[in-house]
């Protein structure tokens, strides 16, 4: 080895290590390991769904099984009384509707055709009116007990 | 055992015909239908559920539900669609039910015999009972860790093939909750994928 090797080694053994890592550097890493983790687990996934696709149909009747349905079916058939009673009341729920409704029409209207041929209060003697209604209610609602003295 | 003479002339009646004849009181019609349908609907009962006595009453619901409520279809459209959909609607809720009551930890779904990524490359082969009883378990450990309505339309897009607006009128779900649904199906899976792997390399 020349002198000149010497010196040249000397110099470069005497530049300090330079341990600094380009910015950035761990994270552009980091991004290609998760990456070529979710490459992995996609296989993984699309190995399962081949798996699974190669799976053959198991259409695989157990013995008699039409049978045990047809039993069922023919129980489902002899209906339980208070679900024919039920039904029957639904079906009641229409008409009764209907008599309602004409029922409240026909009140409506007689009790307005009283009032407009029979005019007993005015604006002017309402309280008269008013008066003259509470002494007969009155009189009405006394008239049970007003019976009862008599009893004694 | 009158239910058991079936005319050979009965397998020429359309659905419609014997939807008639029941809803006109023919009982026994009815037993056409199941004996049609069964086998389809035991098929997709399996791919929601595991336990065998699950499946025989979801699909027992299945029929009693379509006997009692037959009276309502229109026949406007085919019977299948309409009893496909009451099919599919039913698996749904029998799935809501159950799924109140699941509660299973990933560690409980971890093979002891063999890891998961080994089974995840096993293809079953149709002929050995064995390798399909072990994949039909992992895709089931997968399974019950989405929920309801993504299973419902991650099943039917995924492993049945069906399209975004066949699932949307199977289920009655608007096409874009299916769409939705069928985004969130897949997340779920993946995530549920990913922690079985997870798991098995911490173990």
């Amino acid at each position: 080895m020349s002198e000149k090797d010497n010196q040249f080694l000397k110099i470069a053994k005497a530049i300090p290590l330079n341990e600094q890592s380009p910015s950035g550097f761990s994270k552009r890493i980091m991004e290609e390991v998760r990456e070529l983790h979710a490459r992995e687990t996609t296989m993984a996934d699309e190995r399962f769904l081949k798996l699974a696709r190669n799976m053959p149909l198991n259409e695989r009747v157990p013995y008699a099984f039409e049978k045990r349905i047809m039993a069922i079916v023919r129980d489902l058939r002899t209906e339980n009384p208070f679900i024919i009673w039920s039904r029957v009341l639904w079906k009641a729920v229409a008409p009764c509707v209907g008599i309602m409704i004409l029922t409240a029409l026909l009140s409506f209207n007689h009790s307005r055709s009283t009032t407009d041929s029979q005019p007993l209060l005015s604006k002017d003697n309402s309280e008269e009116n008013f008066e003259i209604d509470t002494a007969d209610f009155e009189t009405v609602m006394l008239a049970s007990f007003d019976d009862l003295e008599y009893t004694w | 055992m009158e239910s058991t003479e079936i005319l050979p002339n009965d397998d020429l009646r359309t659905d419609e015909e014997i939807v008639s004849a029941v809803v006109g009181g023919e009982v026994d019609s009815f037993e056409e239908l199941i004996l049609r349908y069964q086998p389809r609907v035991f098929g997709m009962a399996r791919k929601y559920f595991r336990n065998e006595s699950d499946i025989e009453d979801v699909v027992q619901t299945i029929f009693t539900k379509t006997f009692q409520k037959i009276g309502s279809f229109k026949q406007t459209a085919p019977f299948e669609h309409w009893f496909m959909r009451l099919s599919v609607n039913t698996c749904y809720d029998a799935l809501r039910r159950r799924s109140k009551h699941r509660e299973q930890p990933v560690t409980d779904l971890m093979f002891e015999d063999e890891s998961w990524q080994n089974r995840l490359d096993n293809i079953p082969d149709p002929d050995d009972q064995e390798s399909l009883d072990k994949a039909s378990e992992l895709v089931h450990s997968v399974m019950v860790q989405i929920s309801d309505k993504s299973r419902i339309v991650l099943t039917m897009q995924e492993l049945e093939g069906r399209s975004i607006k066949e699932i949307s009128e199977l289920t009655g779900w608007s096409v874009s909750l299916v769409k939705v649904q069928a985004f969130r199906a897949r997340k779920e899976m993946r995530i549920a994928v990913e922690r079985f792997l997870k798991k098995e390399e911490n173990l």
